[in-house]
């Protein structure tokens, strides 16, 4: 395990059996590991900066409430993201029916970022089932067993959903793709 | 190594999942045949672009401004770091 990986696992269990204790600081230090790494995912999901900074403080609230069903074996990331996950579906549901438009705050050379706001609107048009996938292995680097873990689908058939997804992905950016710096 | 067993092969060559020989292999292959290398090079710029993602950023006021909703909900926490000035409120300069 490379070194910043078995620090953070560490202080995970550190932090984890503080708030198994009631320890009124846990919270802080779990939000201090996990806290961007959340927002990034939400945001990816929802696609508006307002939407992630809510659901990303909601998550870490349910691990309080949640905090007897946790366990520190490393099963704990999953499982956040797994609530991430559902309050980010919730809140797609939400804008379903609002149509609320998705906003994003890109910084950068002016090509590179037409580029990446294009990349976003593909990936944000490619239905959830496609989506997801493409966050969690190649926008969040995951392994595709977390992925299949957080999704509760077999290695198998997330890799086949991560493999549509790419393809759809390109399909959907054709000529922008060619156009790469 | 047969196209059809090459083409089998497009998406781990795509998420640079293949060893380097077979990846190499693939490379001479595609040179050979034009629809087979459009499809593994226009799949892996989808992958490159990506894993080459920044993703959102962020900022100094979302960290701040998720620390508050927690707070606010009644969680037990504090913001660690201090706020930045433009965030503080100021109260009037009494004369």
């Amino acid at each position: 395990m490379p070194n910043d990986a078995l620090q953070d696992s560490l202080a995970e269990k550190r932090w984890l059996t503080a708030l198994a204790e009631g320890d009124p600081s846990a919270l802080g230090g779990i939000y201090e590991l996990y806290g961007e790494r959340i927002f990034r995912y939400t945001f990816r999901m929802l696609g508006n900066r307002t939407d992630a900074e809510d659901a990303t403080a909601e998550t870490f609230l349910r691990v309080v409430r949640r905090s007897a069903e946790l366990r520190a074996d490393g099963a704990f990331r999953t499982w956040l993201f797994r609530i991430a996950r559902n309050l980010c579906i919730d809140k797609l549901r939400q804008h379903k029916l609002m149509e609320l438009p998705p906003d994003a705050q890109y910084s950068g050379a002016e090509e590179r970022t037409t580029l990446r706001v294009t990349v976003h609107q593909a990936l944000n048009d490619l239905p959830l089932e496609y989506r997801e996938p493409l966050i969690y292995c190649d926008l969040e680097e995951m392994s595709a067993k977390e992925a299949a873990d957080i999704l509760k689908i077999s290695v198998p058939a997330l890799k086949s959903r991560l493999y549509r997804g790419r393809r759809a992905l390109r399909d959907k950016l054709g000529s922008a793709m060619e156009r790469t710096p | 190594m047969n196209n059809e067993l090459y083409k089998k092969l497009v998406d781990l060559y795509a998420g640079r999942e293949l060893p380097s020989e077979l990846d190499a292999e693939m490379e001479a292959a595609a040179a050979e045949d034009l629809v087979l290398g459009r499809e593994m090079h226009t799949l892996r710029s989808a992958v490159d672009l990506l894993h080459n993602d920044a993703g959102p950023e962020y900022t100094e006021e979302s960290y701040q401004r998720i620390l508050m909703k927690l707070y606010a909900r009644g969680a037990a926490i504090q913001p660690k770091a201090p706020s930045p000035l433009h965030l503080q409120y100021h109260l009037p300069i009494q004369g």
